[in-house]
């Protein structure tokens, strides 16, 4: 089925053309295959030092407390993508903490994703190595180090591959300070992934694993959207005193980049960030999905020209809030129902299945805090209750138009 | 859980270590703490639940102790878990200037948990990345009902060592000196190599598995009785040191008489005790109470003011705690 004749189940077909109102990037109209979820073009994205260097919750990790608040004038920014801004954090977390390692499968050389390029050489081969291929062993190992009080930043090489690991993450980790009566934790373990799709990864190497682990107190989950967010929520992760799943969305890690500050700094865990402020309809996501979703919104009020016929005037009108959770568990509840209870309709979005997934339990809750405002159902728009196909991805992933159509969709329910 | 039959594989080893080197148990290496000095108190608190339980605030089964002063780390059920926990931290002890070359890690596990993917993991790590650890198997022919003869086929655990390029040494369990000599090379090795050692030690479970488990289901009474009589850790060391004129069958009669009374006692007291504070069901899951754990905590206590005073078994088993829940009033 094309995606016009998806669009036309659910709309009413408008005559009037509405002229295009100004998108905010400065790249002209859109092209003629229509917008597509191009990371690189995201207005989401900070790309000058000024709008980086204001970037919402920034905490300086060298902040002098008789300094007065934060001021940014001095502070430089460098050109970073997501895995640079990864290392960046990294670095700075083994120079401040002579504790601190970071290990992994092939992580010495650099990393299959560059993650660690040049830590090795830099802090030597006892504080950066390769581990044995045994995701368990590298979890284990983890724990064991964080259990003394070194930080230890582990690596598990894509988060299809964390399964291994599960049972030291849920069994041990998780339960670490709470079955030992607070005698020990192990704080200090940051296990990185990389997570989501790449659009050719297949069944193994596009998973997002964050649902399995939302049961296991004790855990926190973190996925950020971009190099800033990255950088900062990274080292938030370390330095939280619990074991912190940090799923680096593997797409971005080339296409995304910003201007991210070259001090120090961490971002707060769980705390949503509002990135669009609107008032009909709330849209809910993390990682790579934030840029589907920022298309969509754009698409939705800009409409190209073989869509136009089927998004009605009213619905261009529509003032969409959107949402990054960043923290998976513990989540910002308070962010979510505010905004819902202001919108009354919520839609949230992620690559995972649709059982089980962490739109499952969100849906849940707001549903049980906002059952009285909620003027549509709760709507979901996630990766399909499959594996994820490789041929097929282009269907699997939920992209612009799934998005579009169920705002669509619950705009007008 | 009982380590009877395996006495002289747990004190003996212990003995060589200081006290101040980080041991990883399994949950039948209740004699090292004894060893250590952890006390009748401590161990009955955590068996019996109570609130001076500090190594799990009542929240684990018996035997899951732990103690940072001690140097214990707190036993968890799953097993082998912490065989690559230790790997780390052998490897902490070897970055840590202050206690490189003084202190080692000891993790202890069955030959039935060697079976478990995480044994093969923590050698893979601790054999490739050094540290100085030793890795302590307690043969004793069972993993509940299941004999060693269904456990592996190769020649027990030590035939593994050497396949991860580890120094290796099997050891007759049951004598505590043989134990306590071949724990005290694989220590020197251990840490002066940075490295890990392997320590097989053959013993044999006299006891059940545990409480729940009744081994004649599965094996010979005569075999266990057989066994105590020929092969028992506790009759060699004391023949060896009667031997030596340094005991003698007066003192055996009376230190087992008074130790008899002292465990008694103490568990008598422990017994009298309230369990911990009910509130400690929420506490200590995260450094900082979630929000979600908030709302939970406050739902348990809206149900209890509610019916927290009619309803059985809530009525009475409140009252076992300390404080019998008031934390949760009003």
């Amino acid at each position: 089925m094309t995606a016009t004749k998806l669009l036309s189940r659910t709309l009413r077909s408008a005559a009037t053309r509405v002229p295009r109102m100004a998108r905010p990037s400065s790249s002209g109209p859109p092209p003629p295959e229509g917008h597509s979820t191009s990371v690189g073009q995201s207005p989401l994205l900070r790309t000058s030092r000024d709008s980086a260097l204001k970037t919402p919750g920034i905490s300086w990790l060298d902040h002098d407390e008789s300094s007065g608040s934060g001021i940014v004038s001095g502070r430089e920014t460098r050109k970073m993508n997501t895995y640079q801004a990864i290392r960046d954090a990294m670095n700075n977390a083994l120079e401040r903490d002579d504790t601190a390692v970071v290990f992994g499968e092939d992580v010495a050389f650099g990393g299959v994703f560059r993650c660690t390029m040049g830590l090795a050489e830099e802090f030597g081969n006892d504080r950066v190595f390769n581990t044995p291929l045994t995701e368990q062993g590298i979890a284990g190992f983890g724990i064991g180090l964080a259990a003394m009080g070194h930080t230890a930043i582990a690596e598990i090489q894509f988060s299809d591959y964390i399964f291994p690991a599960f049972d030291q993450i849920v069994n041990e980790a998780a339960k670490y300070r709470y079955r030992s009566g607070n005698q020990f934790n192990v704080g200090k373990l940051t296990i990185r992934s990389p997570t989501m799709s790449v659009g050719h990864g297949g069944l193994y190497h596009s998973q997002s694993p964050e649902g399995f682990f939302m049961g296991a107190a004790g855990l926190k989950i973190v996925i950020p959207r971009s190099p800033i967010q990255a950088k900062g929520l990274l080292l938030a992760s370390i330095n939280d005193p619990n074991p912190v799943i940090f799923l680096e969305p593997k797409i971005l890690y080339r296409s995304a980049v910003e201007q991210v500050p070259i001090d120090a700094y961490t971002l707060p865990l769980s705390k949503a960030e509002t990135l669009i402020k609107g008032s009909d309809l709330t849209v809910l996501t993390y990682g790579t999905p934030l840029y589907t979703a920022q298309s969509a919104i754009s698409l939705l009020a800009n409409p190209p020209p073989q869509l136009e016929s089927l998004i009605p005037e009213s619905l261009r009108k529509a003032s969409i809030e959107l949402i990054d959770l960043r923290t998976i568990l513990p989540w910002d509840v308070e962010t979510v129902v505010e905004s819902v209870n202001r919108t009354r309709r919520l839609l949230i979005l992620h690559e995972a299945g649709k059982i089980g997934g962490v739109g499952a339990e969100i849906a849940s809750v707001v549903t049980e805090r906002c059952f009285l405002r909620l003027e549509a159902p709760i709507r979901r728009v996630t990766g399909w209750d499959t594996p994820v196909p490789l041929v097929y991805e282009k269907f699997y992933i939920p992209d612009v138009i799934r998005m579009v159509d169920a705002m669509a969709e619950t705009l007008t329910y | 859980m009982t380590s009877y039959g395996e006495e002289a594989s747990v004190v003996g080893s212990a003995a060589a270590l200081e006290p101040t080197d980080e041991v990883l148990g399994q949950y039948r290496e209740m004699g090292v703490l004894v060893w250590r000095g952890f006390g009748l108190e401590n161990i009955m608190a955590q068996c019996l639940g109570n609130e001076l339980d500090a190594s799990t605030k009542g929240r684990q089964m018996p035997v899951h102790f732990g103690s940072p002063e001690y140097h214990f780390h707190t036993i968890s059920s799953p097993l082998a878990t912490q065989i690559p926990q230790a790997a780390g931290v052998a490897y902490a002890i070897k970055r840590d200037p202050a206690r490189r070359g003084q202190n080692c890690a000891v993790v202890y596990f069955g030959e039935g948990a060697a079976s478990e993917g995480d044994f093969h993991a923590g050698l893979a790590m601790a054999s490739v990345l050094g540290g100085p650890l030793i890795l302590f198997c307690r043969n004793n022919g069972f993993a509940i009902s299941t004999p060693a003869s269904e456990q592996y086929s190769g020649d027990g655990i030590a035939s593994r060592g050497p396949g991860y390029g580890v120094d290796t040494i099997r050891v007759d369990g049951n004598d505590a000196l043989a134990v306590y000599t071949a724990m005290k090379e694989a220590r020197r090795r251990a840490i002066e190599g940075n490295k890990a050692v392997l320590v097989e030690a053959m013993s044999y479970r006299v006891g059940h598995h545990s409480t729940s488990d009744d081994s004649f289901a599965y094996r010979a009474k005569q075999e266990v009785e057989d066994w105590k009589k020929i092969d028992n850790p506790h009759h060699r060391f004391r023949k060896y040191l009667e031997s030596k004129g340094w005991w003698s069958p007066e003192e055996e009669d009376s230190v087992r008489a008074s130790q008899k009374k002292e465990v008694l006692s103490a568990f008598q007291k422990a017994e009298k005790l309230p369990k911990p504070r009910l509130d400690n069901l929420f506490l200590d899951v995260y450094d900082k109470m979630p929000w979600n754990l908030i709302e939970q905590r406050d739902e348990l206590k809206r149900l209890l003011n509610k019916y927290g005073s009619t309803w059985e078994p809530w009525k009475s088993e409140r009252a076992k705690f300390q404080g019998a829940g008031k934390e949760f009033e009003g």
